[in-house]
């Protein structure tokens, strides 16, 4: 089957897939390739439209559209108040996790994201005149576990099989085709998106491509160059309380006249404002003056990103720039600046992100022909953490460690007779609790009742290949697993999607555990009967203390082999199978004389009175 | 190792005859694990080419679509050897790998004292406010002292097994060194 990658923008998205060997984006009814990421509901809350028609109605009444959407995917209300106010959307205050008020309704993000992504694999779905495989899809770099965990629940909610969440920069490198360059280069990746930034280090060693750092502002973008040119614009018409209406027609003129600026020098800003027509010009130069403090702000991350990974500009080979900001004339000066060297911009910056991700999908796949070397590795962006006595945050995995990553830590109880601890996850560099960003609050529950500090809970967390956080208990004075009750901080609140996922998980382990204990016990079964057959077919060849020795063991075995511990049954086969090997060897060498001397094995044992 | 799909006996990741991936290695040593040597001198690449070529057979995008109990072991080698390399590549972890058997830095709490050095350290900082140049410069200098001595630690240790009870104290040094430099930075 077809696999498609899919690059879920704040702006913009985009499906594409290799056709022919060839990785391209699909069009929609009217050869466009960008899917405006907007969707419009009516003012009770139902959807209307998404895409173009959404955003062509953006700022007109009888609806809302939301934009931006992934600004807001797997944020906190209280983290995005400000710039929830900036789009003028109204917020239910009353939960954690971001939800927008429409009439009755509340609409989350991910759901807002998971129409977009039905539309895409719908229109896959037409090219291909049958239903895709699974998708790729790309996220920042540096979007934390809660964000990438939104990405995933807003597939799953739109029916989209997600085979990897891949990191943008990772899939423009890919889509470069800088897999082919010589061994050793390293490339930065400069991405400025409509509402994020990201930057990446990557080096290419092998035919892997190893992310070695990243960094990144997930508040920094092309919109901020619309929002600020819309106020300039509000400002000079006069109006300066504007309502969600005005303000988004306002913000569309700037963001025309800031295309309008990157082939010509001045632009005209036009909007109906209140009613009101206005009109102002634009140079390029005072865009420039307005933008520049903006833009600069991605040198602090590109600055970091080169620490991280022990790197100075001068080490850097290559610079791809991706994400339409980077059309921007002054944004392309500033990249060049920072690593001192012309950036690569052959590519539709806007397509470049979907190419990539089309190309790991046919990776994936297995059929590609990149398929046998190569890999593409990412990093976390910030380090995992638990929190500990007094409000610290001890590190689990630090910043930039490969993915899959993992960590165990052993908990026990502070209070006699607790049967539950409660663990706090947090994402971030700095040392206080407060100072990081909450993951999730887990309760390590069914501990059976003991003295304080005498339980050993050994917990098990593992970033997997998607940047997003598992978490295993095991009680390793009983082995069981113990139970772990998951509430993401800012994760959907539909109780039933946290549950799908846990089970998913659960699932998984036990899926483990049990295959493997059924295969020791199959091979544990074949080994004593054989040993059974031979026991009492050659008795007569046992030396010494053979015979006691292995009815022992195979008595052991299977006591072993009604329990579930799946190392002892495995311990006690390979015993007997050392143990009994020179009886073994001692019947092989029996029968071949018995072979050479023309008799065969059962006529022998008849001829001893032993029953076969 | 027998393989647990085909049965048949296999020694790497991915079972040589049927292509099944292997349960993750139940031993925790970076060195197994990579299969390479217990040794305090190797060199980044020998580990990085250890660790490259078990990360292509093992990765998790080898097995996308494959069962849960597949994707599962893969998730287990991967994160496995990513953190084993993590424990090679860093000097100081190995060496506290080789001699206490744990990579990772005691808790302060737990650590020895080393109380005829913490005084040196004392000295160091008192010195910090007047001339920060000149305690930067002996810091360093104190620190290829003690890095010259792990090094000897280890030459002898490898050369005909040598003593390894002195390598906690000395990274203790080192670490003690490392903060006073940050402090006077």
């Amino acid at each position: 089957m077809a696999n498609i990658g899919i690059d879920l923008g704040t702006t913009h998205s985009l499906v594409a897939m290799v056709i022919d060997g060839q990785a391209r984006c699909l069009l929609d009814d009217n050869d466009r390739a960008l899917l405006p990421s907007a969707v419009r509901y009516d003012d009770a809350g139902s959807p209307m439209s998404i895409g173009y028609p959404a955003l062509d109605a953006a700022g007109s009444p009888g609806g809302t559209t939301f934009t931006s959407a992934k600004r807001f995917m797997g944020r906190g209300a209280s983290e995005v108040a400000e710039e929830a106010s900036l789009f003028r959307y109204e917020l239910e205050d009353d939960d954690q996790a971001v939800h927008f008020r429409v009439g009755e309704r509340k609409i989350s993000p991910v759901e807002i994201s998971s129409f977009i992504l039905r539309l895409l694999h719908a229109r896959a779905e037409e090219c291909l005149f049958s239903r895709p495989g699974g998708a790729v899809i790309t996220v920042p770099a540096y979007f934390d576990d809660a964000q990438r965990q939104a990405t995933r629940d807003a597939a799953r909610l739109a029916g989209v099989e997600v085979l990897r969440l891949l990191n943008e920069p990772t899939a423009a490198a890919l889509a470069y085709g800088l897999e082919k360059s010589a061994d050793g280069q390293k490339v930065a990746i400069y991405d400025l998106g409509g509402g994020t930034f990201d930057v990446s280090i990557l080096e290419l060693q092998d035919g892997i491509f190893q992310v070695l750092s990243t960094a990144g502002d997930t508040h920094l973008g092309g919109d901020d160059f619309d929002q600020a040119l819309a106020k300039v614009l509000l400002t000079q018409a006069g109006i300066t309380d504007a309502d969600g209406t005005t303000f988004r027609a306002a913000v569309r003129a700037a963001e025309a006249a800031k295309r309008e600026l990157t082939d010509h020098d001045s632009a005209t800003l036009k909007a109906t404002l209140s009613g009101q027509a206005v009109e102002a010009g634009i140079d390029r130069a005072s865009f420039n003056a307005l933008i520049r403090p903006i833009v600069e702000r991605t040198a602090v991350a590109c600055r970091q990103a080169l620490s991280d990974a022990e790197l100075t500009p001068a080490d850097i080979d290559e610079v791809v720039l991706v994400g339409g900001s980077t059309r921007v004339p002054l944004v392309r000066e500033i990249a060049a600046e920072i690593f001192d060297r012309e950036p690569h911009c052959n590519l539709d910056p806007d397509q470049v992100v979907a190419i990539g991700a089309a190309l790991q999908a046919d990776i994936l796949t297995g059929n590609s022909e990149l398929a046998g070397d190569m890999l593409l590795l990412d990093v976390i962006p910030l380090s995992l953490g638990l929190e500990m006595m007094g409000g610290v945050v001890e590190r689990l995995i630090p910043r930039c460690s490969t993915i899959p990553a993992s960590a165990t830590q052993t908990f026990t109880t502070h209070v006699d007779n607790q049967t539950s601890v409660d663990m706090h996850i947090l994402q971030g560099e700095r040392e206080l609790v407060a100072d990081c960003r909450s993951l999730a609050r887990f309760k390590l529950t069914g501990i059976a009742p003991q003295p304080a500090g005498t339980p050993r809970i050994k917990v098990e967390f593992t970033v997997d290949a998607d940047g997003i956080l598992r978490v295993a208990a095991t009680d390793t004075q009983t082995g069981a697993q113990t139970a772990i009750d998951v509430q993401p901080s800012y994760g959907l609140s539909e109780d039933e999607i946290e549950q799908m996922l846990e089970d998913a998980i659960d699932n998984a382990e036990t899926d483990v555990d049990e295959r493997l204990l059924i295969d020791a016990r199959v091979e544990a079964e074949q080994i004593s009967l054989h040993l059974h057959k031979a026991l009492s077919a050659d008795a007569a060849l046992l030396e010494k203390d053979e015979g006691p020795m292995l009815t022992q063991l195979l008595e052991d075995l299977s006591n072993a082999m009604s329990g579930k511990d799946r190392q002892l049954i495995s311990d006690l086969s390979h015993k007997i199978d050392e143990v009994s090997a020179p009886f073994a060897q001692r019947r092989i060498e029996r029968d071949l004389e018995l072979a050479l001397s023309g008799r065969s094995t059962t006529s022998v044992a008849g001829e001893l009175g032993i029953p076969e | 190792m027998i393989c647990w799909q085909c049965h048949e006996p296999t020694g790497s990741a991915v079972c040589v005859g049927c292509g099944t991936i292997q349960p993750p290695p139940a031993s925790p040593d970076p060195f197994e694990i990579l299969g390479l040597k217990r040794r305090y001198s190797l060199d980044r690449e020998e580990i990085e080419d250890a660790w490259r070529g078990i990360s292509r057979s093992v990765h998790p995008d080898r097995f996308a679509g494959k069962p849960a109990v597949i994707r599962r072991m893969s998730l287990q080698w991967t994160a496995a050897i990513n953190s084993a390399r993590r424990d090679l590549k860093d000097d100081d972890r190995r060496a506290r790998l080789l001699a206490t058997g744990d990579p990772n830095p005691p808790e302060t709490s737990k650590a020895p004292t080393d109380q005829e050095f913490l005084e040196s350290i004392f000295e160091l900082q008192m010195g910090a406010e007047d001339d920060p140049a000149g305690t930067r410069e002996q810091a360093r200098s104190m620190q290829d002292t003690e890095r010259a001595r792990l090094n000897a630690i280890f030459e002898a240790w490898e050369a005909d097994g040598g003593d390894l009870s002195d390598v906690e104290r000395i990274l203790g040094r080192l670490r003690y060194l490392n903060t006073a430099l940050s402090q006077t930075n």
